[in-house]
């Protein structure tokens, strides 16, 4: 497993600050906590080598270019990419969000992030106080215990089913970038949860869906999500109830879903920022998959075409429509 | 009254006698995560994470609770259980939030009668409650009651202190609520001499565990002076403004009142709400006070740290550390309040 070494990031971000390339660079520096690295926004060269990337990145930072309404929009940005956020800026430049002449796209060689989660399962709960990203394995060490458990135990589930882990549009790239990368588990999760009843996979999408607490995480650091003003962030009419009700969560999640149809990276970023822990990825892909499968689309992935729902092709799939 | 212990193969009788007069709440795990849930017995509580991934709040001020019903014919007060809450397992830092949350909702401070201002819903629901509370004697990373004159084994807000001792639980009433439950329960005796000094060294240990406190004297006011300036840009500029921090808080308790109506009938529900969220401050005209992100995080810090403390005299934080662990860009308030003495401290 080819590491990066983060000082060829520092080197490469150094760089567009002073050949002026850039006014801003987005990147990632270690977290307060040893789980989460936390996003960084560098002006300076001393800034620059701060910069890290390993298995706690699990940001995807081109949320950074829709908030507060584009804040970057006159400027030149920088940011660092994992093969999904590189698909996350190509879909919001398509989306008319980004001017692509303006972002300098810094692909990394990315093994995978880490879900929160799996990893207080391997250790019983117990605190974690530091973390060693070895590449095949991950050291875990606390208060009286040190654990070296294999990378892909404690991967993301977005990352266990990954085929683009590199960028495929950037500018710079870190290292080799690699292609499209056969994986077998691609769809492994979609068939088993297809493979369920009616009845089972209700009541699977119940549980989860019955621990939400409405903090709207999973919109909030979701690329894709960029509406100047949601659909629940309106009272007249209030569309949907604002209650934790399973009712009203159900509701949210399934339009979500749906709003993303054709437009979600798979990044994953929505699961692991979610404090109750729900499985908001499943359906998110299965949903991604009934669009590669109809409009031959995969989301992000080519800077010159367009997304499933704003295009028409006379050869697509229409039995949904034609009954 | 003095100390008492109860074994720990007597929990769960203790927990159905306590059971008998009052519904029971303690730290349960529901899928997954832990948070305080109704219990019957003593398997069904779950102590193995130090601090609950809720915060107890919600059980007395509900994430959704209908206030009213309302049809054609009239308003009906909203449907309420009259049983006494007890809970127990209370960290030192949950206690205390529930004292800061009584001087809003409760008007537990001292002012005229008229100006009074008290929640029926809180108050029938708080008032007859009894806390037990549980110290810390392994706090966390995340943990800094100790900032706020918290500590592992403070114990405001409770009625009764729990210690986790082995395979005892030593129990000390704090209030004379305390003195009375502890004094009716059956299943506890009487506490030794070494179960005393053992407790105090626990405590000492416990303390001796935490890091160095943030010195936050003034902070109030550095933070007013502060408010105009760029910092918070720098501050804010990671925030994706979700709600988990609020929501995971022990002391935030904005909210919201809705209609949930059909038809002839409907009912009134308060929610809680974020400032963190756009619509928090949306006003009819369309125009919004606090449309950036950095004005949504300054309203949070200044709530916490500056308005609160200059209406009660406490800052509204208690040092959970939940936000800490909660926050998806990792936006760690610790650093944020070094950062903002720091930036004083330049002279800037």
């Amino acid at each position: 497993m080819k590491m990066i070494n983060p000082d060829d990031l520092s080197k490469a971000i150094k760089e567009l600050l002073t050949e002026k390339k850039i006014d801003l660079f987005i990147g990632w520096e270690k977290g307060s906590l040893p789980l989460s690295a936390t996003p960084l926004f560098i002006t300076s060269e001393d800034e620059a080598e701060r910069a890290v990337f390993d298995i706690t990145c699990g940001n995807n930072l081109s949320i950074y270019f829709t908030k507060d309404r584009k804040q970057f929009a006159d400027k030149k940005v920088g940011i660092a990419v994992k093969g999904c956020d590189a698909r996350s800026v190509v879909l919001n430049t398509l989306e008319k969000q980004i001017d692509r002449a303006n972002v300098v796209m810094v692909g990394v060689p990315c093994h995978g992030v880490l879900d929160k989660k799996k990893v207080l399962a391997k250790t019983d709960g117990r605190e974690v106080l530091e973390l060693i990203d070895n590449g095949d394995t991950v050291t875990l060490i606390g208060k009286g215990y040190e654990l070296s458990i294999d990378r892909s135990e404690i991967l993301s589930s977005s990352c266990l089913a990954c085929i683009y882990p590199d960028a495929q549009e950037c500018d710079i790239f870190i290292g080799d970038a690699r292609a499209e990368v056969p994986n077998e588990n691609r769809l492994k999760e979609i068939k088993e949860f297809e493979a369920l009843s009616t009845e089972e996979r209700w009541a699977n999408t119940c549980a989860e869906y019955e621990k939400c607490i409405r903090c709207y995480a999973c919109r909030n650091v979701c690329p894709s999500c960029y509406c100047n003003v949601c659909f629940v962030d309106q009272n007249d009419p209030g569309w949907i109830g604002n209650t934790c009700e399973f009712t009203d969560s159900m509701i949210f999640h399934v339009i979500r879903n749906l709003h993303v149809a054709g437009r979600c990276v798979e990044c994953g970023a929505c699961e692991r920022a979610c404090p109750m822990d729900i499985n908001l990825l499943l359906l998110n892909r299965k949903v991604a998959m009934e669009v590669k499968d109809r409009f031959g689309d995969i989301a992000g992935l080519d800077i010159n075409g367009k997304p499933a729902m704003v295009d028409f092709k006379e050869d697509e799939k229409q039995d949904f429509i034609m009954g | 009254m003095n100390m008492v212990r109860l074994d720990k193969q007597n929990l769960d009788n203790f927990i159905r006698e306590l059971s008998a007069e009052y519904s029971v709440y303690a730290p349960g795990n529901t899928g997954g995560k832990t948070e305080f849930i109704p219990v019957e017995s003593g398997d069904e509580i779950d102590f193995s994470r130090t601090v609950t991934d809720m915060s107890p709040k919600g059980i007395f001020f509900p994430p959704a609770e209908v206030l009213f019903e309302y049809d054609k014919d009239g308003v009906r007060a909203a449907q309420t259980s009259h049983r006494p809450i007890a809970v127990f397992g209370m960290r030192s830092c949950d206690a205390r939030s529930l004292v800061m949350l009584d001087r809003v909702f409760g008007s537990a401070i001292q002012m005229p009668d008229d100006e009074k201002f008290q929640d029926p819903y809180w108050k029938e629901k708080y008032d007859s409650s009894l806390i037990f509370g549980f110290a810390c004697n392994e706090p966390l990373s995340t943990c800094f009651c100790n900032w706020f004159s918290g500590g592992p084994y403070n114990r405001d807000g409770m009625d009764v202190s729990v210690v986790d001792a082995g395979d005892v639980y030593l129990m000390e009433p704090v209030s004379d609520k305390g003195i009375e439950i502890i004094s009716k329960l059956s299943c506890l005796t009487d506490a030794s001499e070494e179960d005393k000094a053992l407790l105090e060294k626990m405590a000492s240990d416990a303390e001796s565990m935490m890091t160095a406190p943030l010195d936050v004297e003034g902070l109030g006011e550095r933070l007013t002076a502060l408010f105009d300036e760029s910092i918070w840009d720098e501050i804010s500029a990671k925030c994706v403004n979700c709600g988990a921090c609020t929501f995971s808080c022990p002391t935030c308790h904005c909210f919201d009142m809705q209609d949930e109506g059909k038809g002839e009938k409907g009912k009134r529900v308060r929610i809680w709400d974020s400032c963190m969220l756009p619509i928090f401050t949306m006003e009819a005209s369309g125009h919004n006070p606090r449309a950036l992100s950095r004005d949504r995080v300054r309203q949070r810090v200044m709530h916490k740290y500056s308005y609160y403390p200059e209406n009660y005299g406490e800052i509204l934080c208690t040092g959970c550390g939940r936000c800490v662990m909660v926050c998806p860009v990792n936006l760690d308030i610790r650093e944020v309040l070094k950062k903002f003495i720091a930036y004083n401290e330049q002279g800037k």
